[in-house]
């Protein structure tokens, strides 16, 4: 809402500059979006909020401006000249739906001159942005920015029968606004016919229709002003996507005992400019008038909600100006600043919004300052918490920070065919209804899907060295519920190590996952590595994670074919797992760890070089060696791995160290002797391996 | 008796006699034994005046002298010292005592004089060139939306706030009804949501949450006040994205509400917050405003931190953050509509709150200069990298 300053120096006698009373205004609750200084003065943009329609017009900018300043508000009292013909005698109204059409005034004004307006009319009109048409039309639109009240003018001699219904649409039924367009109107709305009812002549509150517009040779005007539900004003602009500077008043609420007032300053407004006569009286079809509420506000209420005090005389001041007439009406009234200091109040007809106590203590506290109420801190009652799992989570993120990832953030709207790329089967997506476009129509039902297209950026940007995490969520449906899953998903590639002055780089492989992924599994206890896993990674370089035999996730590189989807010329590695159940397992971790005195022995290596079969596993060979139950093996590494040159073909070479330590004693020659044939004696009876040396 | 000196002065030349008892040595008085260690301490004094002060010299003169099996002292011990009559084991103790003493503290000198003779040599071969990079173990680092939600959790924390975090995925109930927000209310407007395409037999439609206000809900429908929570989260809205626009973005949520919260208590809570995230010279101001969820409401403006609420930038210009208004505006908050203790049983008569909503995208933009929010969830690791 464009407010012209010397518009509104008609009704309130203000002397602060544009500048300072935009700032006032601004403080005590209308927004402003600035001061212009136009060709017509100065220009305050006023952002009213949905629930203040009253400050869609000067007057009531004026209403505020004179409650900052203290300054007395000019009524408004159109007196046009009225001839003796009635207009009751020219003009019948009837509505048909009360619900959604509380009033309906009609004036009519007889052998108008169509003209354009003035030059003060259209400097005005300029000034907030509307293009003047005609001096009638003009009119309408001047009304309603000064008193904020919509209006509409009819060629009264395009009016069937010079009648008036008020109705609900019909259907099928149609009509062409004043736009020109033509539009198909829903049962629920609010329509303006004429004569027998049977010809739309406009959206009730919206629009009017183009048959009965106003037009260079009109002669006589029906000014209609009116007031329509705002619920079905809303409902009908969004129906229609037709947002109008009418549907916005009526549809955030009007005031209907202004619609008598505005169509009055209208017809003087008319005669005042096209000239003509206007028919005495105003028909008025009333059936929605309320009678004001009464409010009330205590010091008691206010005190409790704003925490500070208000003087009566500024109660009383503030909410006088703003229309709510105060009375006391407590016992105590005679004391000032008395704590049963009670107020009643009555509610403006174009404060409709303002119904409860707690409304009006809003209105003392914003016109009083709020600057005034003075800030503390209050005291806590009880102990604040973190997550659930906020610890678990922490040592998790730092973890992986100290491993070179770093975090990402990402929007989960993708595009359905890449989510399906990792969706497991038999999983349901949730899809949008609405989404801005075919690439975000899904949230992702995995990690995965983003974490591949942040890699796929980084590559396309020139940055081929990424390693990256996401502490994020996906999302799924089970029927019609949605299941919201917390996850963590890696993603690496490029260099495993960086080339340096002391050493040459290396890619990065799937043993750095792994590697990665066990020294994060170590705060949970640690991960179990099976084979297999799903179709998006890679069938030889891919594996299972389990957690206490709970299955939680996978980890491997990622599969050829999907690779191609994304056009990775290189090497990129991904896992995912539920965040949820790891981080109960830290915690469950955390609680089950205890001390393990250190040894008090010094422990013994001893290498075993091992000619296995192609296919053995190194599990299969920890294995063996653990079934002989020796206590005082403490350790079993794989420290060297190797093929070809002088291993024979279907062999591979693997160089075993085992640590022997004893809590009793130093273990002796003899013994670690014994443990060493046995161990040798298993590998070779279980697993056809040959030792080569030790 | 001096025939044991005489004996060792002109036999120069015979055996170590320190492989000798003294009583092979015939040696029998105090003298002749101040005269064989005298002898062992000049024989010492040569044999380390010899050489250059090395670390491998160092070590060859502290096994001569000081080894434990063969050394000089050992065998003296074992030699003179042990086998001595006890009318000299008391002289032959001292002066060994003595002798060891010399030694050690000789030693010690050679050894300063070794390392710096070493240090000197490797100052040109082996030194360090300190402007060379050492080997870099790349660390990762936090996203800066975590790290500005990392912070104003903490700030809220410390004052007694709990964290709690809620769905994205919503029910219209929740993010808007029970907020006091019906259908077809302007408010809805402002909000284009994202809804989600659900089977015919759904009973109710399912949205992203277009803010964390529903977790205003949920809490007070799960706890009795006090209240005193905030909700980090990602919420939605569908708009076009731009560079201040993504159609995803984060907020946290407050909500503190109890017997006797006041608006004062509101804004001191803003202010001690907003102090502690810009600096304590930053002022506050607070511009009614209206949501259908809080009453009074309230805009909450900073005064530019970055021009230092002067509206005018350090080059003389405007200043660029605060675009001349030198007032920011920060977020919307305001105190807990009565209408929505209604809808979670709590009595408005007895019970007070506040709440607020902070869009941390815009804050961290602000904070750190960023001109683009899609930065924020492109992901490319040279943004990742300037916030480690």
């Amino acid at each position: 809402m464009k407010v012209v300053y010397t518009w509104l120096k008609d009704f309130v006698d203000v002397t602060a500059t544009p500048q300072e009373l935009a700032s006032r205004l601004a403080l005590s609750g209308t927004n402003i979006g600035g001061v212009e200084n136009g060709a017509h003065g100065a220009v305050i943009e006023a952002e009213v909020s949905s629930n203040r329609p009253d400050c869609l017009g000067h007057l009531g900018i004026a209403r505020e401006v004179g409650a900052i300043y203290k300054l007395p508000v000019k009524p408004v009292l159109p007196k046009p000249a009225e001839s003796t013909a009635k207009a009751s005698d020219a003009v019948r109204v009837e509505i048909q739906t009360p619900d959604l059409c509380g009033r309906f005034t009609a004036r009519v004004i007889r052998n108008v001159k169509i003209q354009p307006s003035p030059k003060w009319l259209k400097d005005r009109l300029e000034a907030t942005g509307v293009a003047s048409i005609s001096n009638v039309v003009d009119v309408s639109n001047y009304v309603m920015l000064e008193l904020g009240h919509p209006l509409h003018t009819f060629d009264y001699d395009k009016v069937r029968d010079h009648k008036i219904v008020v109705r609900k649409a019909r259907p099928g039924e149609k009509i062409r606004t004043l736009d020109g367009i033509e539009r198909q109107l829903d049962p629920n709305l609010c329509m303006i016919s004429d004569g027998d009812s049977s010809r739309a002549v406009g959206i009730g509150g919206i629009m009017g229709g183009a048959e009965t517009e106003i037009s260079f040779s009109t002669k006589n005007v029906l000014i209609e002003c009116a007031w329509f539900e705002p619920v079905a004003v809303r409902r009908a602009a969004r129906f229609l996507k037709l947002h109008t500077e009418a549907s916005t008043r009526f549809g955030r609420g009007a005031d209907p005992e202004m619609a008598e007032l505005a169509s009055r300053r209208a017809a003087e407004l008319i005669l005042q400019l096209a000239g003509g006569e206007l028919l005495s009286g105003v028909v008025d079809v009333y059936p929605g008038k309320r009678t004001p509420k009464k409010i009330r506000v205590t010091r008691a209420e206010l005190l409790r909600v704003m925490g500070a005090d208000v003087p009566d005389k500024e109660v009383e001041s503030s909410l006088s100006a703003l229309g709510f007439a105060p009375i006391r009406i407590d016992q105590n009234r005679g004391a000032e600043g008395s704590i049963l200091a009670t107020w009643e109040c009555t509610q403006p007809s174009w404060r409709a919004e303002v119904e409860r106590e707690i409304d009006l203590i809003e209105e003392i506290a914003r016109i009083y300052g709020l600057d005034k109420f003075p800030p503390r801190l209050p005291a806590a009652r009880q102990g604040a918490a973190r997550l659930p799992h906020y610890e678990a989570e922490t040592r998790l993120r730092e973890r992986l920070i100290g491993l070179g990832y770093r975090e990402i953030l990402t929007i989960p709207h993708v595009a359905e065919e890449r989510d399906a790329l990792f969706r497991p089967e038999g999983v349901a997506p949730a899809r949008l209804s609405n989404p801005l476009s075919e690439e975000a129509s899904v949230l992702r039902s995995n990690g995965l899907v983003t974490m591949a297209a942040a890699l796929e950026w980084n590559l396309n940007h020139g940055q081929r060295n990424a390693r990256l995490f996401e502490i994020g969520r996906h999302y799924r449906l089970n029927g019609s519920d949605s299941v919201e899953t917390p996850v963590l998903t890696l993603g690496a590639t490029g260099e495993g190590r960086q080339k340096n002055l002391y050493e040459p780089s290396r890619e990065f492989s799937f043993a750095d996952l792994k590697g990665d992924l066990d020294s994060i599994g170590a705060l949970a206890g640690s991960f179990e590595w099976h084979e297999g896993g799903p179709a998006w990674l890679h069938p030889a370089r891919r594996g299972r994670l389990q957690l206490r035999s709970n299955e939680i996730g996978a980890a491997g590189q990622l599969a050829r074919q999907v690779a191609e989807k994304f056009k990775f010329r290189q090497d990129v590695f991904l896992a995912e797992f539920d965040l949820d159940r790891f981080c109960s397992a830290v915690r469950a971790a955390k609680e089950a760890r205890r001390y393990e005195p250190l040894p008090r022995f010094p422990g013994v290596e001893r290498d075993f070089s091992l000619l296995l079969p192609d296919g053995t596993h190194f599990s299969s060979v920890v294995n063996a060696i653990q079934a002989l139950n020796i206590s005082e093996i403490s350790g079993i590494e794989a420290a060297d791995l190797f093929r070809g040159k002088n291993v024979p073909a279907g062999k591979y070479s693997l160089l075993v160290r085992i640590t022997f330590q004893s809590r009793e004693a130093t273990l002796t020659d003899a013994q670690i002797g014994d443990y060493s044939a046995r161990i040798v004696a298993s590998l070779e009876n279980n697993l056809g391996a040959q030792l080569r040396a030790q | 008796m001096p025939f044991g000196v005489i004996y060792i002065a002109i036999m120069p030349n015979i055996e170590n006699p320190t492989e000798k008892t003294l009583a092979a040595l015939t040696i029998n008085d105090p003298l002749a034994i101040e005269e064989l260690f005298a002898n062992e301490k000049a024989r010492f004094d040569k044999q380390l005046a010899a050489k250059n002060p090395d670390e491998v010299n160092y070590a060859l003169m502290k096994n001569a002298w000081l080894g434990r099996k063969a050394g000089v002292l050992t065998l003296i011990s074992e030699n003179w010292l042990k086998s001595a009559p006890p009318t000299l084991k008391p002289i032959v103790g001292q002066s060994l005592n003595q002798l060891k003493r010399h030694i050690e503290e000789s030693l010690e000198l050679f050894w300063v004089a070794a390392e710096k003779t070493s240090e000197e040599a490797a100052s040109t071969r082996d030194r360090v060139d300190l402007s060379l990079p050492g080997v870099i173990r790349p660390a990762g680092s936090h996203h800066l939306i975590r790290q500005v939600f990392q912070e104003i959790e903490d700030i809220f924390f410390s004052i007694g706030f709990s964290v709690v975090e809620g769905p994205e995925i919503e029910t219209p109930y929740y993010n808007f009804e029970a907020l006091n927000i019906p259908e077809f209310h302007p408010v809805r407007d402002d909000m284009d949501t994202f809804y989600l395409e659900l089977p015919k037999s759904a009973t109710t439609p399912l949205l992203l949450r277009t803010h964390t206000s529903p977790m205003q809900i949920r809490t007070m429908e799960k706890q009795k006040p006090p209240v005193r929570v905030i909700v980090p989260g990602k919420v939605y809205r569908r708009d076009n994205p731009d560079a201040t626009h993504s159609f995803a973005f984060h907020q946290i949520e407050g909500l503190a509400v109890d017997a006797d919260i006041t608006f004062c208590d509101f804004t001191g809570t803003i202010e001690y917050f907003v102090k502690q995230f810009f600096g304590p010279s930053v002022k506050t101001r607070f511009r009614p405003s209206y949501f259908p969820f809080t009453e009074p409401s309230v805009e909450f403006d900073v005064s530019c931190p970055f021009c230092g609420g002067i509206g005018t930038a350090a080059s003389g210009g405007t200043c660029s953050k605060c675009k001349g208004a030198a007032w920011i505006e920060l977020f919307g908050a305001g105190m807990v509509d009565p209408a929505v203790y209604g809808f979670v049983n709590y009595d408005a008569k007895k019970v007070s709150g506040f709440a607020f909503g902070i869009g941390i995208d815009r804050l961290a933009m602000l904070k750190y200069g960023i001109d683009d929010i899609q930065v924020f969830f492109q992901n490319d690791v040279r943004f990742l990298k300037q916030f480690p």
